[in-house]
């Protein structure tokens, strides 16, 4: 397997009183295509952060950050936003869709912003929809959608440029247990198609999919565990107490 | 913490919160309060001096005064019959001292190059009972003949006691140098005014001075009853409609009234400007109130959520901008006195130093209700909303989002326009209300510019305007008032830009803000900042092109009302609109590109926690 993802030494931190908190404290961590990994770990560690960094969100302090093999982390802002939407994909816990565009807009927006004819990102859209079930609302503006409905649009708007990586934080956070099943599968067909996904996540059934689960505390990943296919929510939850983190 | 305390308190830690925004309303504010606050301060500021003279003087209550025009064949029975009548008239109930009539000489005194209508009024040298001339210089009228001149031809033509003036041709010492009530400043009040006594009078007739009338004057034992005597009188102006002769009858108040035409000129354009200027204020003040309620919305809600009644929200909103509206009242009546006194001094009208009226509850008010009626204005609406959303909605804070598609932006992707466009014009048709509101301010924006032009125009007319030939004198003092003019049309215009321009700004700014999150969005899945600018860009150039088909009408209404009276009559041209029109637009995307490119400057994430 290649390498997807490649953080060195990742540093971020933020004015605090007095000294400065580190909110990723030298996170060193290497994803392969096709992997799925998941962050666990207390409110506030640095969790989001660290998912905002390694999509370019946030600028590191100090560190590297490699995709696709090309170093990133020194990237402009411009060249940060034309490589993001052709390799990474990014599904915010808020949502986070443009409050003026349909559904159907906001997924199919990071194709045409790679070039897509209209017509083919529209029909590419429109399928994505219809796998996750959302596809009857296809017209409608986010505001009249339910928090459930627009994750999975957001899920949707993320994957239609098929990335290298799919950043989550919390992509379940809002659903219910049936829609939750649809897009672990559907996250669980990326690994399949080579794509890679790292999931910050409090919930145990969502990080028992992944191929590893990361524990971050106070910035820093204290532990990875790699985890079998057969791992249950259970055995997730053990290893996690023995490892001393929270859920 | 009693309520009203919480209420203040709560007020002055807004304002403390963004000291910008709110220096920034007071500014706006205080430009119209300032311009009415000087209109105020000169309005009335010739008066005490006018006063002064007239008690001095011991000035006429009621003047009767027959003119009839030199150039043509007087009826001399009429001129007897009225004088006369005026004679008989010191004798009537209430008259307790007369002076005259005195007869008016009509002929012309030699001024630098050229000449001046002139008005010899012929008096006995004995003082009169009524309106005796202040000598501010050499002597009254005596034995010995000479002219006393009025103290604003002394002053055009640099003579003293002891020159001497060119009457007729013919030279003549200055005896004196004196003041009346009874006739305006030369050069502004024309003809200019000198006094001889009978035996001068002859020789100025053998010269050729014609009679052109004459003079009464009364005091009255109720000085209050003057206009009560004109209206019982009236009787007396009643002339054969044939006739060129020119009786009047007026009180010492009218004539004092129009003794400072000029002061009142300028205290009239600087109260249309002043109101102009406040009406357009409306505008800018709402949109940065509406922007500081949009911040303040969340703390709405965390009022309501802990039992604070929408009552009580409202009036924490109010004492915060009232206190703003205070504060730019007072800093406008401060700039009224501190300007009104020096703009009044440059007055060729004075009889003295000027003296701004006292501040009285209604000047106060004036200036006060301007402020407050803007920000009232600018408050209610924001205000209701925020307390009328739900206390949830309210703690969510952030701009409220759109609820309907609309057929008309999802045409945008067919019309072939580049993606950044279509994101810009679906932002700006989804969002009707804010599309309404962006573009109602800068509509205002737009009038603003409309009128400055008009004003600039009006200008150029007032240049244009030929001076009248033999009258050097009085035209050079015209052309005095008319620069003060100018310079208040010149400031005005200079006001209307400058809040143009704020206005643009906050509008410009508040919009970036308002994108901020949906920016990030965009370049959380791959917009470049470069199409979020241009996609920023559009979507308030939607707001841009609605204000300028609705601003220029606007603006050349409201010209047209402002107009009338003291300015010359200007016609924008259709191509000056048309590069108005086509200006505004490029100059507005300008001024938004600023704020946008900061914007697309930031990091994503921070600005994806901004609202």
């Amino acid at each position: 397997m290649s390498t997807v993802l490649e953080a060195r030494g990742l540093v971020r931190r933020y004015p605090g009183d007095g000294s400065p908190v580190r909110a990723v404290d030298g996170v060193d961590l290497v994803v392969e295509a096709g992997e799925a990994v998941s962050v666990m770990g207390p409110s506030g560690c640095g969790k989001s952060t660290l998912l905002h960094l390694l999509g370019g969100l946030e600028r590191p302090d100090a560190g590297e950050l490699y995709l696709g093999g090309a170093r990133v982390d020194g990237l402009s802002e411009t060249r940060w936003a034309v490589f993001r939407r052709r390799n990474v994909g990014f599904v915010f816990q808020a949502f986070y869709l443009v409050d003026e565009l349909t559904a159907v807009e906001n997924v199919e927006l990071p194709a045409l912003l790679v070039g897509v004819p209209r017509r083919a990102a529209r029909r590419r859209a429109m399928e994505l929809l219809e796998r996750l079930g959302v596809a009857a609302r296809a017209g409608h503006l986010p505001d009249h959608l339910s928090g459930g409905e627009q994750q999975r649009v957001a899920v949707a708007r993320a994957l239609i440029n098929q990335p290298l990586v799919l950043l989550a934080d919390e992509p379940t956070g809002n659903l219910d247990s049936r829609a939750t099943g649809d897009i672990l599968r559907l996250f669980g067909e990326l690994g399949q198609a080579g794509q890679a996904l790292v999931t910050v996540t409090h919930d145990a059934r969502v990080a028992s999919t992944a191929d590893r689960l990361l524990t971050m505390r106070d910035g820093a990943i204290m532990a990875q565990t790699r985890l079998g296919a057969g791992t249950s929510v259970a055995g997730l939850l053990a290893s996690l107490a023995e490892l001393g983190g929270e859920r | 913490m009693r309520w009203p305390g919480l209420a203040v308190r709560l007020a002055a830690r807004n304002l403390r919160r963004r000291p910008g925004e709110a220096l920034l309303l007071l500014l706006t504010l205080t430009i119209a309060t300032g311009v009415l606050g000087v209109a105020m301060s000169l309005y009335g500021s010739a008066e005490e001096p006018w006063n002064r003279v007239w008690r001095v003087t011991n000035g006429f209550h009621v003047s009767f005064t027959v003119y009839h025009p030199p150039d043509e064949p007087g009826d001399h029975a009429l001129v007897a019959a009225l004088r006369r009548r005026a004679t008989q008239l010191t004798r009537a109930p209430g008259v307790v001292a007369a002076g005259g009539p005195w007869s008016h000489l009509y002929g012309s005194i030699r001024i630098a190059d050229g000449t001046e209508d002139l008005t010899a009024e012929v008096r006995d040298p004995r003082p009169s009972e009524v309106d005796q001339p202040l000598v501010t210089s050499g002597r009254w009228l005596g034995q010995g003949g000479g002219v006393v001149l009025e103290s604003g031809l002394a002053a055009t033509l640099r003579a003293r006691a002891g020159d001497t003036v060119t009457i007729q041709g013919r030279q003549f010492p200055v005896r004196g140098v004196a003041q009346t009530v009874s006739r305006g400043r030369f050069p502004l009040s024309r003809p200019a005014q000198v006094w001889v006594t009978p035996e001068t009078a002859r020789q100025l007739r053998d010269l050729g001075m014609i009679e052109e009338g004459f003079e009464l004057q009364l005091r009255l034992a109720q000085p209050s009853t003057a206009a009560a005597f004109v209206a019982a009188h009236q009787a007396l102006e009643a002339v054969p409609s044939s006739s060129s002769i020119v009786p009047y009858l007026e009180t010492w108040q009218q004539r004092r009234s129009e003794s400072h035409s000029d002061i009142d000129i300028l205290a009239g354009t600087l109260f249309a400007a002043g109101t102009l200027i406040g009406i357009l204020t409306v505008a800018t003040a709402s949109v940065l109130i509406a922007s500081r309620m949009a911040a303040q919305i969340r703390q709405v809600g965390t009022l309501k959520a802990v039992g604070v009644t929408p009552r009580q929200v409202m009036v924490v909103l109010l004492v915060e901008h009232l206190t703003i509206a205070a504060g730019a009242t007072a800093a406008g009546l401060g700039v009224g006195r501190l300007l009104g006194p020096r703009i009044a001094a440059t007055s060729v009208t004075l009889l003295g130093r000027p003296q701004p009226p006292p501040l009285t509850v209604t000047r106060v008010a004036i200036v006060a209700a301007v402020a407050v009626a803007v920000v009232l204005l600018g408050t209610v609406r924001p205000a209701l909303r925020g307390i009328r959303q739900s206390t949830l909605r309210s703690l969510a804070a952030g701009p409220r989002p759109p609820r309907r598609p609309g057929r008309l932006a999802g045409l945008t992707t067919r019309a072939g326009i580049p993606l950044p466009g279509v994101l810009g014009l679906r932002s700006a048709w989804r969002r009707p209300g804010r599309l309404l509101t962006n573009a109602t301010g800068l509509a205002l924006g737009v009038a603003m510019i409309v009128v400055a032009l008009a004003l600039r125009d009006s200008l150029e007319l007032l240049e244009l305007r030929p001076a009248e030939p033999g009258h050097a004198a009085s035209d050079a003092a015209v052309a005095v008032l008319y620069d003060q003019i100018r310079a208040i049309i010149l400031g005005t215009a200079g006001l209307l830009l400058v809040l143009a321009t704020i206005n643009a700004w906050i509008v410009a700014t508040f919009a970036a803000r308002d994108a901020a999150r949906n920016q990030a969005v965009l370049r959380a899945v791959g917009a470049t900042p470069r199409q979020t600018v241009i996609a920023l860009i559009v979507s308030q150039l939607a707001a841009c092109t609605i204000a300028v088909a609705l601003g220029i009408p606007l603006g050349l209404g409201l010209w047209n009302l402002m107009e009338g009276g003291d300015l010359p009559e200007a016609n924008l041209s259709a191509t000056s609109l048309g590069l108005l029109a086509a200006a505004v637009p490029v100059v507005f995307a300008v001024i938004v590109n600023v704020p946008a490119r900061l914007l697309a400057r930031q990091p994503v994430a921070p600005l994806l926690a901004y609202e």
